[in-house]
């Protein structure tokens, strides 16, 4: 992501983070670095590698965040990126991020350090959460067990994150050491001699992965082994396959949670209580219960609904669009154009009906900011409370239909934020099946905070009837997509396993700064987005390009839809942003343009309609350019189709909402 | 082998039975037993079977022979499908042998192992013994399926008999491995389970093949 290190000088010590999924690892990015990268209280946030710099006492340190691993055997994308970052940086220091509750999985990743014969030490983070002496081995004992440097902190209070970069200093590779029986070690000794004498992580580790099966080794392996090599190599494997006659990684892994076992002073035959005793612990539970969970569901939705839709799309809007911009900002541009630079142009240029001011600006600061601003709090506050990966819960029987399971349900939420940034999170999905069932649907199903946020306000005028019946056909439309997809799309589904974070008050600053980091991602990205997509109506009005485009697409927009010719404008520049279009559509409704079965007809069209210029650079990105096309190809008619059902039907019938 | 044999005839009346068939002719045609006519005799003159005709009928002292092997003949099936994965087409041969030296005891230990099954691969109806109808309110069988495990008690795992290797070894990162003490904290709308201080849900099809005892 950034580069930008050219000054730094080449002797930066480099750090890589690591650690188990919702450990704090980015909490301490950010203690460390000063930079904010994203925060949640959820497994998964940090899907790519971000890199950041910190001082200490005269020294400069690159620091890399990598996404949170479960084991450094990867069985899913970012667990990949993980690993091969350990890879990659093979000069770098390593600190190893621990969660002080979940001390045996953390100490997992810990020997697999040791393995690699990385340098690094260790931060037992969360130190205030530990609820029971019993699950927390004595951290002296396990100094000098482990042979490197452990410091116990709470990285969002700093506390203990200070002395992090000066123990680096005192890094080494671990002295842990694990003997998985006879024939292991002796299938690990051959596999290490087939190994090249330069390896960037120690030959142990390597030879246990590919023991293990591991594939994603594939591209090293191609590149450093000889063919001769690895078809020995794959001998080794299956012999020793053949004579344990038992999963290996499997075996690997028991051994070395029996190795971690031994490190806990008590065997822990009483488990701390279950946690359902305190207030926050309690919700946690009640909103994963199958009779409580659904009104929770329906309580969070109502407050989002009432946040974001009529505080934000309509109170906020109406104060930012209606008086600060109507009011004061347009009529002061227009006078001081008049008086200082009477140049029709210009004027048009800047207020006409197509202006930088009057509907650029107007669009991306006035009616986009406050509702996408509303939204990133609420959002925010979800995310750090713990609840989204609850929802997994309440809904993996019914994603199951769609040939997903509930771990997808996060990424669909997040569309709600922004598809684009979405798309990326399907990384946490385990198979590619799955990731491309979830782009699909995202792309056309999942309205961005944006968009969504316009829609509201334009639902919330024309009443709560419609509100209900737009809902509940996107729905439908949703999973009658995901269902066929489900089928046509080959590949398999993968288990769902997945961990629910505790249930956590939201703390203020971080959602201040992370809301804060959202706007202005959304200032930078959008606002010119919005000034180019004012620019190309401003030309084609003047090149009469609009006018041709409306007659081409009239057959469609006019005859199938009943739209008026305008429109087309909105699901033209649609195509550079969603939300602009329907910002277009929003203030065509507050002109009374529309009658309100157009709004609904037109809403359906735009919220199914092409993703944005950004999401399809990723879906690009993420899944190539047949798969690109064949969803543009898609979703492009059958946005339409099914804009032109609704508008049948309810003429058919005569609703007119 | 007379017993055997005669089990064995039992066993092919209740099945035809639950085609809607009795006919003699029917049963000698589907027989594999060596000398059925003599077998048939016996039983009749034990008081197993009345005949009328062609029509071969069990008493209910024969039908409760027929019961319990049929019982266990189903139940082996269920074992070896589900644990052993053999395919339903070859498992019927080796079940056979199962029905006639599994003792009463040791059937109701499959039951309640296998969670008490309703149904064989086959998809016939397997006939009810004690234990299912007891399990609720007496005896708790040693082992039990982690689905079939009570709310927030504390179990310790035994043994995993995943569908996939991918399935094992994610779930031993998160320390789900035999001898870890864990607890099913609740089953719907999705399991979840508790280890230590970590919370997991996971499907259903997941805590079936977790299998485990009282910690």
């Amino acid at each position: 992501m950034t580069s930008a290190f050219s000054g730094v000088g080449k002797q930066a010590a480099r750090v890589v983070l690591v650690g188990n999924p919702n450990v704090g690892k980015s909490v301490i990015f950010g203690a460390l670095t000063g930079r904010y990268v994203n925060v949640s209280n959820y497994p998964g946030t940090t899907v790519e590698v971000t890199r950041g710099e910190a001082r200490d006492r005269g020294s400069t340190y690159e620091i890399i965040d990598t996404p949170g691993a479960y084991s450094l055997i990867p069985m899913s994308e970012d667990e990949r990126v993980t690993r091969d970052i350990l890879m990659l940086e093979s000069e770098a220091y390593v600190l190893q991020v621990c969660d002080a509750r979940n001390m045996r999985r953390s100490l997992m990743i810990t020997v697999q350090l040791a393995e690699m014969e990385v340098p690094f030490v260790m931060a037992v983070n969360m130190m205030d959460e530990v609820r029971s002496k019993k699950s927390m081995p004595n951290l002296d004992i396990l100094e000098e067990k482990l042979g490197v440097r452990v410091i116990p902190t709470v990285a969002v209070r700093k506390q203990g994150t200070d002395r992090l970069l000066s123990l680096l200093e005192q890094a080494a590779p671990s002295i842990a050491s694990i003997s998985y029986g006879v024939r292991i070690e002796e299938a690990i000794e051959r596999m290490k001699e087939l190994l090249p004498d330069k390896t960037p992580i120690g030959k142990r580790a390597l030879a246990l992965m590919l023991l293990c099966g591991d594939d994603s080794l594939t591209p090293w392996l191609a590149g450093n082994v000889p063919a001769h090599q690895i078809r020995e190599m794959n001998a080794q494997r299956s012999r020793l396959v053949e004579t344990t006659g038992e999963d290996i990684l499997y075996r690997v892994n028991q051994a070395r949670l029996m190795w971690i076992d031994q490190l806990f002073e008590t065997e822990d035959a009483e488990e701390p209580k279950p946690e359902k005793a305190d207030l926050a612990a309690r919700f946690g539970w009640l909103s994963m219960d199958p009779v409580y969970g659904i009104p929770i569901l329906a309580v969070v939705l109502f407050i989002a609904y009432l946040f974001v839709g009529v505080f934000g799309a309509g109170v906020l809007v109406d104060l930012f669009k209606n008086i600060f911009f109507d009011g004061y900002v347009v009529p002061a541009a227009t006078w001081v154009i008049d008086r200082v630079f009477p140049w029709p142009f210009l004027k048009d240029f800047l207020v006409g009906p197509y202006g930088m001011i009057s509907m650029g600006f107007s669009y991306a600061i006035a009616i986009v900011l406050p509702i996408v601003g509303t939204f990133f709090l609420g959002f925010g506050t979800l995310e750090d409370s713990g609840y989204l990966p609850r929802l997994s819960v309440m809904v993996d029987r019914v994603f199951r239909k769609i040939g997903c399971n509930g771990k997808a349900v996060l990424p669909m939420i997040l569309g709600f934020g922004c598809v684009t940034m979405a798309t990326l999170t399907t990384r946490i999905l385990e198979t590619k099946r799955e990731r491309i069932i979830v782009t699909l649907l995202l792309a056309l199903g999942i309205p961005c905070s944006a968009q969504l946020g316009v829609i509201m306000g334009m639902l919330a005028d024309i009443g709560i009837k419609a509100s209900v019946v737009w809902f509940l056909l996107l729905l439908g439309v949703f999973f009658l997509v995901g269902y066929l997809a489900g089928k046509v799309i080959p590949g398999e589904s993968s288990d769902f396993i997945m961990e629910v974070p505790p249930i956590r008050l939201p703390r203020p600053g971080n959602l201040l700064v992370k809301t804060m980091a959202r706007i202005e991602w959304y200032m930078r990205e959008a606002v010119p987005l919005f000034l180019l997509g004012t620019l190309i109506l401003f030309v084609a009005d003047r090149l009469e390009i609009l006018l041709w485009v409306q007659r081409v697409s009239e057959p469609v927009v006019v005859k199938l839809l009943d739209l008026p010719p305008k429109t087309s404008e909105a699901f033209m520049i649609g195509f550079l942003r969603r939300d602009y279009g329907a910002a277009g559509l929003f203030a065509m409704a507050r002109e009374g343009m529309l009658t309100n079965l157009q709004v609904m007809v037109s809403l359906v069209t735009i919220t199914l309609f092409i993703p944005c210029l950004a999401n399809l650079l990723v879906i690009y990105k993420e899944h190539g350019g047949r798969v690109t096309a064949c969803m543009v190809l898609f979703i492009f008619p059958f946005a339409i189709l099914v804009g032109a059902v609704v508008n049948f039907v309810a003429r058919l019938f005569g609703v007119t909402f | 082998m007379t017993i055997y044999g005669q089990d064995e005839i039992l066993e092919l009346l209740w099945t035809l039975r639950e085609l809607g068939k009795s006919g003699r002719s029917e049963l000698l045609r589907e027989t594999q037993e060596e000398s059925p006519e003599s077998l048939i005799e016996e039983l009749r003159s034990s008081g197993h079977l009345e005949i009328a005709g062609d029509d071969i009928r069990m008493t209910p002292l024969g039908d409760e022979r027929a019961r319990v092997i049929v019982r266990r003949h189903r139940l082996a099936e269920v074992l070896l499908h589900t644990l052993f994965e053999i395919e339903p087409q070859q498992i019927d041969s080796n079940a056979c042998k199962f029905e006639h030296i599994l003792s009463e005891e040791v059937t109701e230990s499959v039951c309640a192992f296998m969670g008490h099954p309703p149904v064989c691969p086959h998809g016939k109806p397997i006939p009810r013994g004690e234990c299912c109808d007891r399990i609720k309110t007496e005896v708790r069988p040693l082992v039990t399926r982690l689905s079939d495990a009570s709310l927030s008690v504390p179990v310790r795992i035994v043994f995993i008999t995943p569908k996939s290797v991918k399935r094992l070894e994610k779930l031993s990162s998160f320390g789900i491995v035999p001898g870890s003490i864990i607890r099913l904290m609740q089953k719907n709308p999705s399991h979840v389970i508790q280890i230590g201080q970590t919370t997991v849900a996971v499907d259903k099809e997941i805590t079936d093949e977790i299998y485990v005892k009282r910690a």
